[in-house]
């Protein structure tokens, strides 16, 4: 009982300290540098509120569920389709965000927000192949396309030492490209077609691992994986700082890959929102935005943040592609809820045999 | 009292063994020197030294304590309750009841808990996340209490009905001291449950409120660092303390 | 009268925290998904209510999701049993032990898990991955037999470990707080009866003992039939569990209905197991105590 009453005055005093001015950002798990975070907090005077989500799954089940107190949340462009179908987000002014300029038009404008009514871009990060160096140059494996985690012949080599991403749109849409259609492909019969791929090659694969492939390719067991660009830019630091002999290198496949692009967006229930337009218009500046590029290596869509974003990591084709490779790099678009079913079921019958 | 075998303490220590080897090595690994939590580097404190900095993970352990504590006493009280009545008064539905929220996938009671909570206007925070826990903690404490109760030897209550006591100094003075030990274990099981829960309590939790799982789960992705080791060693330690600390003051709560 | 008073605060706690959610559930799984998530208008574009069975019927037409299910039991079912047979004899020392250390026994079962769910699992990843001491000498005898390199990790084998590493403790202590109160005056009349250690045991204690094993089993079995954390860390790509399907039903398919669905059936089924346990450990015999 004792116990019990010590920790009431704790309780309370949590909840006193949320009268102040606050800002409550809902973002992915290591979306933004810590250094921004205490410069924003001085430049508005308010305090920054963080909650994290793995998946922009996690996050549209909770606001479908009717979750609300998030000022700002900052989803990938086919989880905010669904966002702006259900009405769940507000229209921005425009006038308060002056550094809207800077973005490259290039990530402006697309097809799930026409005319950025909602939406400004945030970050972007490509889907593609990570590898050790050091044993793929060993056994002679090619990294530049998707044969590298898709064709038998060549997994044979690399068996066990393989990890997919955990996501049926992912692997999907790698299987799709791979076989030459878009990752926006919603015949049936290529889904069949990438279904028969991905099982032929299943059995080579360690696991479908969506969260510690980093660690896994860093400590050498596993020497492949398809995942998210800025996890192998972590991978490879942290190999560099544990002494490995071997480098975390990026191999964006020929056949093309998604591009996922995150963006800022304020939802309807926002209690406040003037914080929110602040905060966009900040990360907007090009200095702001380029801190999250040199702590990640996460992709950038703004123009001016190019200026101070370090020299190796703005040459780094992975990161920032020519126009020749971004022509070959796709968006995913949300599917219906009838598609979705089908290829829910699909991915039941890959994962469940 | 008769004598043990030995292989009972053999098997008992091997089963021992392999609970603590993964503690140790999440024990271990807080002192490590590098930040993979892979191999062994060398030795430092420094992951304790930036867990005291990292304010949001100290008020995430805070608010799992503090929501573990409540839901412990609260689900005990409400669960003995339940277990008793099970095993006097049974019923379909009481069992139904008690047992389901333990059956039901916590993904599908994490999100029906979110819609109910948002349909009845309630603020999602931290009462909300306690109030969830309660719910499926119930039934543990039920069934641990009702399988104590059902071994126990009813002619000691009875025979405290003869002698002039009423119901409730029958149930205070005999049955609670002789199922003392199973409400403890539920206690404990309760306690256990709620420190621990993830799926329910993220999707009941609010803009506002977090919880250690909940801050653990956050940084997966980034390689789970040696930190999140140093506040479950802190969180054992604490937890380990409070125990002691009411096992004093309590000391005959185990044994019936 | 006490009947209430003892009933009726968990009763209404349950059913206003827990029945009321879950009828919200219940209605979804007969309402089709909205298309962009959630759920779709109770009334469709005619006015008519849109509720049909239909989500009920894909379950058995579309098979797989059956095949899933029998797959998570059998997961379950033998953690349920690997748990029982390390938990038994930890449970009878605690039990048999003087007062002096059964206070501690008890603590030091329960101590790991007041750590975090993911880091202990994360620890066995640690454990059975390719590099560690166990899997080099596993892998070392096997050599000497001529045998290939196993793979601890990414295995079936290393979710059923994580899955009893979970589960043990709610094993334990049932059957702790059940074996605390036998007399040992019974065991000491068999043993002047002639029987040995084995028979005593046998004969004895393990049935006397079966209220706390099924309520040990009914705890480890039902959660175990519903937990997706385990296979998605340590699984490799063998197979996933029901409880894997119901999130993705919740949310990469944003598809309530059939989640809800699958979860409707998983509770059901949870509880025919755990009832018909229950119905099958009645007492036959005189004398003997059951649940």
């Amino acid at each position: 009982m004792k116990k019990l009453l010590a920790l009431v005055p704790f309780l309370f005093a949590s909840m006193a300290a949320q009268a102040a001015d606050e800002f409550h950002l809902y973002n992915w798990n290591n979306y933004i540098a810590p250094e921004t975070v205490t410069r924003f907090e001085a430049f508005c005077k308010c305090k920054v509120v963080q909650t994290y989500y793995g998946d922009n799954e996690e996050m549209l089940a909770k606001l479908a569920a009717g979750a609300s107190g998030y000022d700002m949340i900052v989803p990938t462009g086919n989880a905010l389709e669904p966002l702006i179908r259900q009405g769940f987000l507000k229209p921005l002014d425009k006038t308060q965000l002056p550094n809207l300029k800077n973005v490259n038009p290039v990530y402006l404008n697309t097809d799930f927000d026409k005319g950025n009514q909602y939406s400004v871009p945030y970050a972007y990060t490509i889907t593609m192949l990570g590898y050790n160096d050091q044993k793929m140059k060993e056994l002679g494996i090619p990294v530049d396309s998707w044969a590298a985690i898709f064709d038998p012949a060549i997994l044979a080599k690399i068996k066990g030492k393989v990890t997919v991403l955990d996501s049926a749109n992912e692997l999907m849409a790698a299987a799709l490209k791979y076989l030459g259609y878009s990752v926006n492909d919603t015949d049936e019969k290529h889904w069949q077609q990438a279904k028969d791929v991905i099982m032929k090659a299943k059995p080579y694969w360690a696991a479908f691992n969506g969260t510690s492939y980093i660690k896994e390719l860093t400590v050498g067991n596993i020497w492949m994986s398809h995942g998210y660009s800025n996890d192998f830019f972590q991978a490879e630091q942290d190999a560099q700082a544990a002494g490995r002999k071997f480098h975390i290198r990026q191999g964006l496949p020929k056949e093309g890959a998604v591009l996922a692009l995150d963006n800022m967006v304020i939802p309807k229930s926002a209690p406040r929102p003037d914080l929110a337009l602040k905060f966009m218009n900040f990360m907007l500046e090009g200095k702001n935005s380029a801190e999250l590029t040199n702590l990640i290596g996460s992709g950038n869509p703004n123009l001016e943040a190019m200026k101070s974003i370090k020299p190796e990591i703005a040459k780094n084709q992975a990161i920032f592609p020519d126009k020749a490779t971004l022509s070959k790099l796709e968006m995913l678009k949300d599917l219906d809820s009838k598609k979705r079913r089908v290829r829910n079921k699909i991915w039941t019958e890959i994962r469940a045999s | 009292m008769y004598k043990r075998s030995n292989w009972l303490w053999a098997i008992s220590a091997a089963v021992y063994a392999f609970l603590y080897v993964p503690l140790l090595i999440v024990i271990v690994y807080s002192f490590n020197d590098s930040k993979l939590n892979a191999e062994w580097v060398g030795f430092t404190f420094d992951w304790y030294r930036k867990l005291f900095h990292h304010d949001e993970m100290i008020q995430a352990a805070g608010n799992s304590l503090g929501i573990a504590l409540v839901t412990s006493a609260v689900a005990t009280t409400l669960g003995t309750m339940a277990g008793f009545a099970m095993h006097k008064y049974p019923s379909r539905i009481l069992q139904l009841l008690v047992l389901t929220p333990i059956a039901i996938p916590e993904i599908l009671m994490g999100v029906s808990l979110l819609l109910f909570f948002v349909m009845i206007n309630m603020t999602l925070g931290l009462v909300s996340i306690t109030f969830a826990h309660i719910a499926f903690c119930i039934g543990f404490v039920a069934i641990v209490v009702r399988s104590r109760l059902a071994g126990m030897d009813e002619s000691l209550t009875e025979a405290a009905r003869d002698c002039g006591a009423s119901p409730w100094q029958a149930f205070r003075l005999v049955t609670l001291p002789l199922i003392m030990p199973g409400v403890i274990a539920g206690a404990l099981m309760a306690f256990t449950l709620s420190i621990d829960d993830f799926v329910i309590t993220f999707f009941t939790a609010g803009a506002n409120a977090s919880t250690l799982p909940l801050q653990i789960y956050s940084m997966i992705k980034i390689a789970v660092t040696p930190e999140v080791n140093a506040v479950s060693t802190l969180l054992m330690g604490l937890t380990l303390v409070l125990i002691v600390v009411a096992s004093k003051l309590s000391p005959n709560a185990l044994r019936s | 009268m006490a009947r209430w008073l003892v009933s009726g605060p968990p009763l209404l706690y349950l059913t206003i925290f827990f029945v009321l959610p879950c009828l919200i559930m219940v209605l979804a799984s007969f309402r089709s998904p909205g298309d962009y998530g959630g759920l779709a208008p109770l009334h469709d574009e005619n006015g008519n209510l849109d509720l049909s069975f239909d989500n009920y019927t894909r379950f058995v037409s579309d098979f797989i999701y059956a095949k899933v299910f029998l797959k998570s039991l059998t997961y379950a079912l033998t953690t349920t049993v690997v748990c029982l047979v390390m938990a038994y004899p930890v449970a009878m020392l605690i039990a048999h032990s003087s007062k002096k250390y059964r206070d501690l026994l008890l603590l030091l079962v329960i101590l790991p898990f007041w750590s975090n769910f993911l880091i202990r699992v994360y620890a066995w990843m640690i454990i059975l991955g390719p590099q560690s001491a166990l899997s080099r000498a596993v892998n070392a005898v096997l050599a000497l037999f001529g045998m290939q390199p196993v793979e601890m990790l990414f295995s079936g084998f290393a979710v059923i470990v994580g899955l009893v590493y979970v589960h043990l403790p709610f094993m334990v202590l049932p059957l702790y707080a059940n074996l605390e109160k036998h007399d040992p005056a019974l065991l000491d009349a068999a043993q002047d009866l002639g029987a040995n250690a084995w028979r005593r045991f046998w004969r004895v204690t393990f049935p006397l003992s079966l209220p706390g094993v099924f309520a040990g089993a009914a705890l480890v079995f039902i959660p175990a039939l519903g937990i997706f954390a385990v296979s998605d860390i340590l699984g490799g790509t063998g197979g996933i569990m029901i409880g894997n399907v119901i999130k993705q039903q919740l949310l990469e398919t944003r598809d309530w209905p059939f989640g809800s669905v699958l979860s409707i059936i998983l509770t059901a089924v949870a509880l025919l197991v755990a009832g018909g346990a229950a119905w099958v450990a009645r007492p036959k015999r005189e004398g003997v105590e059951h649940v």
